[in-house]
């Protein structure tokens, strides 16, 4: 395993290798053994600094970056890991929604703090620029938060496309379209396996900054290749029963 | 002013709660609620029940700290709210002291200590102990849940900690107890 | 974690739930309500085979006749405690329940009708078993008025009433009600309790007090409640309700000067012994009775003497034929004298209302009536308000708003009443009536205003638009003169005409959709409060308005229900009922709470946590109050209240709750067992009061990632166009893999 970040609570750590923008997504699975773990209470170990997670500031390392090779390394084992133990392409494509997950929970209150500390926000392009972000209430906001904000943390740059599907029969369906996700940079998937998408990872994500904000959804990952972009992914998001009857609710109330 | 603070989970599970007394206007900050002793389980009824507001205000209202939301008349108990973007809640329970008039022998003691340091102890309690629903009592609650949400955001950064775990950690109650003495 | 199964501490077990008692005592029933009701059919039938020949030969052709005749009533017996033995959820006051307690709130606000009778009628009627002679017969008769009565209201459109009622007094006791009367409110309390204690003594002990008795659920305890309290209030100056409307003045055939006794009672009424206080206005309505002994007088004298009637005193008058002999059970025709439904504390507890509270019909003391009777005072108190009383409102209102109203909406009544506020513009304030400045009217040595002041006629008006169901009318009239009444410091009217002002406005069914008229009924209420109780210490009529505020507001629905819960926790801050009405006060916050509905398609805007709160509350309460049972049936609400708000196991989230409820369960249970005559303290108790083991076990449950949760399957990659693949549908297996 690679060495470990400085502290976890950081997403990203500066990077010499590439010059292009960097991830820090892979923080969460990456570390066996953060240097502080307080919620252990029974013998609660702190670092020999005196220095634990709570004293540490959550926007020291914002501007930071990650090294993109021991980013791909520790996604290489993620797979790895993971398809140790599936039975098949979609069973792989859960493990790795499901690695992602608890990572969007996390994001999302992480995005919030470092919005609301700062006057110069990471989500000031979406609407606002000083006063807090509001929670997303509709549809919307939260793709608007998805697409913009959260992959401006992610991958340092916005998704490159936000669809609403046009089928009468799935007004629940959204999609969002990334070009050529970091995540699948450096992974050449066998023919056989040509289904599968290692994005699922950040489907998972995606699913759990929905879910954490309220708005039940399956979120899937698809190849759609394109002649300028090989390996350019649509995320499908489908927001479920209970989600549609409440937009009709706020519509009616007039909430945006 | 006494305060019950509890954070709830997404799923209504109660991850961390502490229960202070002011520490402002000489206040030594210990809980004196209006409820006898064998009856603080009357602190969680009425944070439970402001759940019923909080989950209407919640889709009202989008910002993070959802002010005071709720009120429990009988015991002169204020429900304030903050909701993190992830769906954890902070409610904190706020009860003003019961006046000497109509209070028990115990308020009394709490009331004469109060009273004893003197004009000071009155100009700073109009400021947050007094009035439960004045601006100046809502900046200060906003004041604390930021500081609270600090914390919560960096145990939740932890690997080991997952969403809807109690929140065991000595440090982050120590965190909590500063937060509550600085700001309530 | 506490499964499904052993659900002990979740649902009691059903020997221990009180349905066993209750359907025990449904059992019992049905035999009562089915004889009461074929009674009451029977009594139906008689009564149209007897109507053509009742006694109505010619007097009323004049008038019009206004209302379809007595056979159409519909099926609502005239028996109220039939309605209430039914057996409900204590809360199921939310779609015909809050009808119903609009219609008791309609029906408490009656015409009131005095009766004088003369000594021989009394006699008469004495001899058939009615103590308090003629006043005591027709009372019970006049809740419900048989049929339909149509009323029209100040623009002319008329509406026919189901429950019109009327509410005799006898006048002998209407001057002297008020001056020696011990706080009505602890009468309640008492009534209350007894009523309570006698749930459980009659039937022995064991049965749960509210099973029985007319007690059947909680909701039946706080409708005695409401109806003591709305019967509590005896007439006062500051509000006309009590004030006879009409007055019956009665003699016998048995009389030997019936004309002269007749003058001479209207004499007496109206100048002479019986003349009512001064704060009543005297041009009440005049009604003449002759009561025709069936036994001992000859038909034709009486006929001629009621002829004779007519002609001296017109056409308010009528014939009553009755049989002097009294009537006993085994009489073939027999039936029995409806209890009355109005009955103040007072009464209550010198046990006039025996007969009510006791539920065993068969009970001996209670009076039985032969059927002809019966039918024919149906039909006089039919046509006494059909006729003749309702009538006369109408036309009183109709004269009112035109001479007095209308003047004070105009022009020189505005300017009246503002130069009445700024006491500069004297020249200008010959506006109204014989208004003479600030102060003008109210006579504030004995704070009345005199009954032909246009202050006091325009609140008669508006009391006369009230009862007769006009509340538009009723509720501009308040709202005109409840500024008046401030400025002459006329506290009890100001807070009378506050109460009745935002009361009207919420009776009216068609007013009121903005949230505007909703805070401006709160104010008025809060006026009212405060006028009542701070200014006036009138504790009992503050009771009053905000228990009204209560049911009306709660009735409204929506956020109505809030501000009626709201209310419900002043009375019981205000400290206005004592122990047992504290309950009841907080079984109607949880009523109220457990009424309001969620938002339609979305899962919020309910109360059930705060409603099943305050039930578990009341229940802690009831327990301490020595009523197991009834501490029973809240807790058994509280569970279906909470039922949609927890987990599927019913487990509080919070650790401390869970403890005291599980307390209380137990407690409960034993007191419960207890009084049946178990003993239940062997039993083990309940189960161990949830560990931290098994809440941080709850703990991990991922319950809040809905979204996981068969994702793979049903989001087969295979239904989108997009990527179609292989779905491997194998169960996953176990990972350790870090889960949020």
């Amino acid at each position: 395993m690679a060495a470990p970040p400085r502290h976890v609570s950081m997403l990203s750590i500066s990077n010499s290798n590439a010059g292009t923008p960097q991830s820090a997504s892979s923080d969460k699975p990456q570390t066996p053994q953060p240097p502080s773990t307080p919620q252990q209470a029974s013998g609660l170990r702190v670092p020999s600094n005196r220095k634990t997670i709570y004293d540490r500031h959550l926007n020291r390392s914002r501007n930071a970056e990650l090294s993109r090779a021991s980013f791909a390394y520790l996604f290489a084992e993620m797979v790895t890991y993971a398809q140790r133990r599936v039975t098949g392409i979609q069973d792989l494509e859960k493990r790795l929604n499901e690695q992602g997950y608890p990572l969007g929970l996390r994001l999302l209150d992480l995005l919030f703090y470092r919005s609301t500390s700062t006057s110069s926000s990471a989500l000031s392009s979406s609407s606002t620029s000083s006063s807090p972000p509001n929670r997303p209430l509709r549809i919307l906001p939260l793709l608007h938060l998805i697409h913009g904000p959260l992959w401006r943390l992610l991958f340092q740059r916005s998704a490159d496309a936000l669809e609403h599907s046009v089928s009468p029969d799935t007004p629940n369906e959204y999609m969002i379209t990334d070009n050529d996700p970091l995540v699948n940079t450096y992974i050449s998937v066998p023919r056989e396996m040509n289904m599968l998408n290692c994005a699922a990872y950040i489907a998972g994500v995606i699913e759990g900054v929905c879910d954490g904000c309220g708005f039940e959804a399956k979120v899937s990952a698809h190849n759609q290749p394109t002649e300028m972009w090989p390996s350019r992914t649509v995320f499908l998001l489908r927001f479920g029963d209970s989600v549609m009857e409440r937009e009709k609710v706020l519509e009616r109330a007039g909430i945006k | 002013m006494s305060y019950y603070f509890t954070i709830l989970s997404p799923t209504d599970t109660p991850i961390f709660n502490i229960a202070f007394g002011t520490s402002k206007g000489g206040g030594d900050g210990i809980a004196r609620f209006r409820f006898p002793d064998t009856a603080q389980y009357m602190n969680q009824f009425i944070i439970h029940s402001s759940l019923d507001i909080l989950e209407e205000a919640q889709w009202t209202n989008g910002g993070m700290y959802l002010k005071h939301i709720d009120t429990y008349p009988p015991a002169s108990a204020y429900i304030s709210a903050f909701l993190t973007p992830s769906g954890a809640r902070f409610l904190l329970l706020h009860q003003p002291p019961q006046l000497p008039s109509s209070g028990s022998s115990s308020a009394l003691g709490a009331s004469s200590l109060l009273g004893s340091s003197g004009s000071t102890t009155r100009a700073s309690s109009s400021s947050v102990a007094a009035n439960p629903t004045s601006p100046q009592t809502e900046e200060a609650v906003r004041q604390f849940m930021s500081e609270v949400y600090e914390s919560f955001v960096k145990t939740a950064m932890s690997p080991f900690y997952k969403q809807g775990m109690e929140i065991r950690s000595p440090v982050f109650r120590s965190k909590i107890t500063a937060a509550g003495k600085k700001w309530l | 974690m506490t499964s499904p199964g052993d659900g002990t501490p979740v649902k009691p077990p059903p020997s221990f739930s009180p349905g066993v008692a209750r359907n025990a005592s449904k059992s019992r029933y049905p035999d009562e309500s089915e004889a009461t009701a074929s009674l009451d059919a029977e009594l139906a039938d008689a009564h149209t085979g007897s109507s053509p020949t009742s006694p109505l030969p010619t007097a009323t052709a004049e008038l019009p006749i206004r209302s379809s005749s007595p056979q159409s009533r519909s099926g609502r017996s005239s028996t109220p405690q039939l309605a209430r033995s039914s057996i409900g959820s204590p809360f199921d006051g939310r779609s015909d329940g809050s009808e119903d307690i609009r219609s008791l709130i309609i029906r408490a606000f009656s015409p009131t009708v005095a009766i004088y009778a003369s000594e021989d009628t009394d006699a008469l009627v004495r001899n058939k078993g009615f103590k308090g002679g003629f006043w005591d017969l027709v009372r019970p008769f006049g809740e419900t008025i048989p049929g339909k009565v149509v009323i029209r209201d100040s623009i002319g459109s008329s509406r026919a009433w189901e429950d019109y009622g009327v509410r005799f007094v006898n006048i002998k006791g209407l001057g002297a009600a008020n001056a020696a009367r011990d706080s009505p409110l602890a009468q309640m309390e008492e009534v209350l309790e007894k009523q309570l204690d006698s749930g459980e003594d009659t039937l022995g002990g064991p049965i749960s007090g509210k099973d029985v008795l007319g007690i059947p659920a909680t909701t039946p305890l706080s409708k005695l409640f409401l109806r003591q309290l709305l019967s509590s209030t005896p007439a006062t100056p500051h509000e006309t309700f009590g004030h006879p409307v009409a007055s019956v003045i009665a003699i016998s055939s048995r009389n030997t000067a019936p004309l002269e006794t007749l003058r001479q009672l209207y004499a007496e009424s109206s100048t002479g012994e019986k003349r009512l206080p001064d704060w009543i206005q005297q041009d009440y309505l005049r009604y003449y009775v002759l009561i025709h002994d069936e036994e001992r007088d000859d038909i034709a004298e009486s006929t001629k003497l009621y002829d004779q009637m007519k002609r001296h005193f017109g056409l308010h008058c009528h014939l009553l034929r009755l049989r002097s002999s009294q009537c006993v059970v085994t009489d073939d025709d027999s039936i029995q004298v409806p209890p009355c439904e109005w009955l103040s504390p007072r009464e209550h507890l010198s046990g006039v209302g025996e007969a009510e509270t006791l539920v065993d019909l068969g009970t001996d003391g209670t009076p039985y009536l032969f059927d002809s009777d019966a039918t024919a005072i149906k039909t006089f108190i039919r046509e006494l308000m059909v006729q003749s009383v309702i009538p006369f409102m109408e036309n009183r209102v109709a004269v009112w708003n035109d001479q007095v109203a209308s003047r004070r909406r105009g022009i020189s009544g505005r300017l009246a009443a503002v130069s009445r506020r700024w006491p500069f513009g004297s020249s200008s304030r010959s506006g109204i009536g014989s208004s003479g400045g600030n102060s003008g009217n109210y006579d504030t040595t004995q704070n009345f205003y005199a009954p032909e002041s246009p202050e006091a006629t325009l609140r008669k008006m508006a009391d006369f638009a009230f009862m007769l169901r006009d509340w538009k009318l009723a509720a501009s009239t308040y709202d005109m003169i409840r500024s008046d009444f401030g400025n002459d410091k006329a506290w009890k009217y100001h807070a009378g005409a506050h109460e009745m002002c935002a009361v009207s406005m919420l009776l009216n069914p068609l007013a009121m959709s903005a949230k505007i008229k909703l805070e401006s009924v709160d104010q008025m209420f809060e006026t009212a409060c405060y006028s009542y109780l701070t200014r006036c210490s009138d504790a009992p009529h503050a009771l009053r308005s905000l228990t009204l505020a209560v049911e009306l507001l709660k009735s409204r629905g929506g956020s109505a229900t809030e501000t009626a819960a709201r209310w419900a926790m002043r009375v019981m801050d205000f400290g206005l009922v004592e122990s047992i009405g504290q309950i009841l006060f907080m079984e109607r916050v949880a009523a109220c709470y457990a009424s309001k509905t969620p938002v339609t398609g979305a899962k919020w805007g309910a109360r059930r946590r705060k409603a099943g709160m305050w039930s578990i509350l009341a229940a802690d309460q009831w327990l301490k109050a020595g009523k197991p049972s009834l501490a029973s049936a809240c807790l058994e609400e509280a569970e279906r209240l909470y039922a949609d708000v927890l987990e599927a196991d019913g487990a509080f989230p919070m650790p401390e709750m869970q403890t005291f409820v599980d307390n209380l369960r137990h407690a409960v249970k034993v007191e419960y067992l207890e009084a049946r005559g178990f003993d239940a303290r062997d039993e083990s108790p309940i189960e161990d009061p949830i560990g931290t083991e098994e809440i941080s076990e709850k703990l991990d449950k991922r319950s809040h990632r809905r979204s996981l949760i068969g994702l793979p399957a049903q989001l087969d990659a295979g239904n989108l166009k997009l990527s179609p693949g292989p779905g491997t549908l194998e169960e996953a297996p176990n990972d350790d893999f870090e889960r949020a």
